[in-house]
């Protein structure tokens, strides 16, 4: 194959990896907001703590890489029911400014007090598949970024088989469209609140733990995660899983190519730019419904 | 009565509040404060007044403080001239912002804010040849008028600041006793019901949304000639959120609160600075917890003081109501 | 002058076809009613009058001036005032800050006359003050002036709502089910309303349920189903029209 062709090939082949990384992420993000018309400017913590979490429990329990994955994923499922219920669930009745600022305000508390816990200096997530290759073709991938894939597209599926076939799932859909309604018929509002922030942030932390042995981590990089799902949301439609899934391949895809051939720089505004454009098009996203009146 | 006379006493505390020491780093956080004030209230035309939140706001100081410092750099532009452009500058930017991102509302609007913010704080940092890049633009000339008057000390912009501060909360306070004023609550409470009274919804929000950034420009431009230095950190996040949580702390919709927030701020981390690294986190939690049980702002502590210390009449809660 | 045509309005949800082919017109010193069953397209009628909806096809003329499509603010600055079927209010502020509100449309000062409070500022608003008092009074309000919007009992929000529309000053008043869930006895005091409404020059089209209510107050009667308009006529007369009572006030009979 010609070196141009082998060289876009490989970065849409990169771009979708990355981009699986933002599914992940951007799918906790969707859910809160599409079941609870939350905007969770926290979820981004809940992937640095997935990632420092695996790090520690390798380091401290002396953990191998997928245990303490998993040990990680599940202690911030677990910060995610005591998130709800000290920040969200009190709140449910306050007007979404509160909502919204009281979620900054625990963003900033989990931020700070990372650096304060875990120290300012990067990190490294060891695992065993950071540095083996998978030869797919003429482009190469590693091992670990098969996994996020694998792992993420296992994990949607799931999500997507939680949320139709079973009871709870059918509650988290009646609280969605309609809360007063569903509390009327019977639907434990509460259990829901408790659940969708423990999946949320569950999903959050396994996508730290999967990504951080393919780039340093530090207390601060919850940021850059919930921008990026904050971008891969509208541009999917708040509260859309099929569309996170489109949207963070989209934008993985279109950020490759760009910092491939534009400058890395402007990666960040770039995904934005495309946002604004969508956005103009269809003001709820691709996959988004209309917004309730 | 006690409504009437606030405000006064307020501004004479103001006026010599200054006096009570000469330490310059006091002073310096007074003409922080003033300046923070200024932009809240500014922000609290958008998210107090017309009800939507935006997360872009520190990217319109960023631009007016840039204005400033890239006029009087390139062209020798004197700085009260300058004042006024850096606040068209960030008005145009607002207007062409506000045009586009105001069809839609609710959270794709929180969101799509943020964007414009970061592209234009992306853009900021890398457009070399204008910005000079993170290291910023160094060197700013003072305010003055010719050769002859320049604003030296800290004082100086302290006492212009409140000016500026004390103008825009007396336009504020008109604003809502104005048949606009009145438009821009109508919105904000509902929007259809606002049209079907004949209130043109997407050009009000433009209005709100123009002078409220082109405020923001102004404060900007004078932060610029005060520290003397600007780098693209005022645009980044950190001061988005910075902004917001004066407004939202202090009280939005209300005149008082933005102020009050805007003093918590500086006062709170200053207050703080002995906590050493703890200092963020006690500032986040403080945040937090006074979200979760004022969520009307500080403000709204005074008025349920007030309730419960007078019989209301009729006219003091129309007062109230146009404050 | 006609105050309001219809002209051929059409209005297609998808392949439902909510309102279809329907004419009428609205004289001065009018009350018309429209009434219809459950789904029968007088919302989306209303919709599109006062522009909230755009029409699919069909015209629509406000004093000779073809307002079709044109944006709902517009059409309120022409004239046109409307209540919704579900309340619709500014809950959070008092009832006298509603009506305040309500007053944007005949008012012109702005901020920057607020800002220096020139005399014609100072003049205007004593006028919105007395306008907005009126607008209560008329509505038997006045005692309630200081209550928040949203603590006024559910016959008061609904009066509420006409006291805005009225405050508006308009020429053509669309009132959509004001009577819904009200007491024979409110029900009454606001068909004396609506009647005291036109004695004051404003034009009503009235969509409701209530038949009392329409039969005391309307001068014509329109008549929908599933989105067309099968009768027209004074209320005793479309009583009688053999159409209505099977589509509608059979039915009507049944559950009132
Ligand atoms: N926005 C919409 N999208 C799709 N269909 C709609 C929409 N609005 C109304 N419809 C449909 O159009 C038809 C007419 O509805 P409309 O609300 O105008 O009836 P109505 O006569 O006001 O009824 P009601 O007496 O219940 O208020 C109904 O079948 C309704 O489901
Ligand atoms: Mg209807």
């Amino acid at each position: 194959m010609e070196m141009e062709l082998v060289l876009l090939t490989q970065q849409i082949m990169n771009g979708l990896v990355n981009g699986m990384t933002y599914v992940l992420i951007a799918t906790g993000l969707t859910l809160v907001f599409g079941v609870l018309h939350i905007i969770n400017f926290a979820h981004g913590e809940f992937y640095m703590l997935g990632a420092f979490f695996t790090f520690f429990a390798a380091k401290l329990l002396g953990l191998d890489y997928i245990s303490a994955g998993i040990v990680a994923t599940l202690g911030v499922a677990v910060l995610g029911i005591l998130a709800n219920r000290f920040f969200f669930w009190p709140l449910r009745k306050e007007h979404e400014f509160t909502v919204l600022l009281s979620s900054l305000g625990l963003a900033l508390l989990l931020t700070n007090g990372g650096e304060l816990i875990f120290g300012a200096d990067p990190k490294y997530v060891a695992s065993p598949f950071a540095d083996g290759i998978v030869p797919l073709g003429p482009v190469i991938v590693t091992q670990q970024r098969m996994l996020i894939f694998a792992v993420g597209a296992l994990v949607l599926v799931l999500l997507y088989l939680f949320i139709q076939k079973t009871r709870m799932g059918k509650m988290m859909r009646a609280t969605a469209q309609n809360p007063e309604g569903a509390a009327l018929t019977g639907v434990d509002i509460r259990r829901v609140y408790t659940v969708t922030f423990m999946v949320a942030c569950g999903l959050a932390a396994l996508a730290g733990a999967l990504v951080g042995p393919t780039a340093m981590i530090f207390p601060t990089v919850g940021t850059w995660a919930v921008l990026k799902g904050f971008i891969v949301v509208v541009l999917g439609g708040l509260g859309s899983i099929p569309g996170a899934l489109i949207g963070g391949l989209i934008l993985g895809v279109v950020e490759a190519l760009a910092g491939g051939y534009i400058s890395m720089g402007f990666a960040q505004a770039i995904g934005f730019s495309i946002i604004i454009v969508v956005l103009l098009w269809r003001p709820n996203g691709l996959f988004g419904a209309a917004r309730r009146a | 009565m006690m409504a009437r006379f606030l405000p006064i006493l307020a501004v004479a505390a103001a006026l010599v509040l200054p006096l009570a020491t000469s330490n310059t780093y006091f002073h310096h956080l007074l003409v922080l404060w003033m300046l923070y004030s200024l932009l809240a209230l500014s922000l609290n035309i958008i998210v107090g007044y017309i009800g939507e939140l935006s997360f872009g706001h520190a990217a319109f100081f960023g631009i007016g403080a840039y204005t400033a410092a890239i006029l009087g750099m390139n062209f020798g532009f004197p700085g009260f001239p300058g004042l006024l452009m850096a606040g068209i500058v960030a008005g145009a930017f607002g207007f062409v912002i506000g045009y586009v991102a105001l069809r839609i509302e609710g959270p794709q609007f929180v969101i799509l804010t943020l964007g414009f913010g970061s592209i234009i704080f992306t853009t900021t940092n890398y457009w070399v040849d204008l910005t000079r890049g993170p290291m910023g633009i160094s060197n700013i000339a003072p305010l003055g008028v010719g050769a002859g008057f320049e604003l030296s000390s800290a004082l100086d912009y302290y006492y212009l600041s409140l000016l500026l501060v004390v103008a825009f909360a007396y336009a504020c306070h008109a604003l809502m006793l104005s048949r606009t004023g009145r438009a821009f609550i109508a919105v904000r409470e509902n929007a259809q019901l606002a049209a079907s009274l004949g209130v043109d919804v997407f050009r009000t929000k433009l209005l709100a949304f123009v002078v409220a950034t082109a405020v923001a420009g102004v404060a900007g431009a004078i932060f610029a000639h005060y520290l003397t230095v600007i780098t693209p950190e005022v645009m980044s996040l950190n001061y988005m959120v910075a902004i917001l949580i004066m407004v939202i702390v202090g009280g939005r919709g209300t005149i008082a609160g933005p102020i009050l927030g805007a003093l918590i701020y500086v006062g709170l981390l200053e207050l703080l600075r002995a906590t050493g690294a703890l200092r963020m986190v006690i500032f986040a939690a403080l945040l937090t917890v006074s979200v979760i049980f004022l969520p009307g702002g500080l403000v709204s502590l005074w008025r349920r003081f007030a309730d419960r210390s007078t019989v209301r009449t009729a006219r003091q809660a129309q007062v109230e109501a146009g404050e | 002058m006609t105050i309001l045509s219809v002209n051929t309005l059409t209005k297609k949800f998808g392949g439902l076809t909510a309102v279809s082919d329907v004419d009428f017109e609205v004289q001065p010193g009018e009350i018309l009613g429209i009434i219809g069953p459950n789904g029968a397209g007088k919302t989306t009628l209303f919709n599109m009058l006062a522009g909230s909806m755009q029409p699919t096809s069909g015209t629509v003329h406000l004093k000779g001036q073809n307002i079709t499509g044109m944006r709902a603010d517009r059409i309120a600055r022409l004239g046109v005032a409307r209540t919704f079927q579900i309340t619709s209010l500014f809950p959070a502020l008092s009832a006298h800050d509603n009506v305040r509100a309500a007053t944007y449309r005949t008012k012109k000062t702005g901020w920057m006359a607020s800002i220096f409070r020139t005399a014609t500022y100072r003049a205007e608003e004593a006028d919105v003050d007395r306008d907005a008092m009126a607008a209560l009074h008329f509505c038997d309000l006045a005692g309630h002036a200081d209550d928040n919007a949203e603590s006024l009992s559910y016959g008061d929000q609904r009066r509420l709502e006409i006291a805005i529309a009225l405050a508006a000053k308009p020429a053509l008043l669309l009132l959509d089910e004001p009577a819904a869930g009200m007491n024979p006895e409110e029900g009454q005091r606001l068909v004396n309303m609506i009647r005291k409404i036109r004695d004051n020059g404003t034009s009503v089209l009235l969509v409701e349920h209530h038949m009392r209510v329409v039969m005391g107050v309307c001068d014509r009667v329109v008549v929908l189903d599933h989105g067309e308009k099968i009768a027209e006529g004074t209320p005793a007369a479309v009583v009688d029209n053999p159409d209505v009572i099977r589509v509608y006030l059979g039915r009507e009979a049944v559950s009132a």
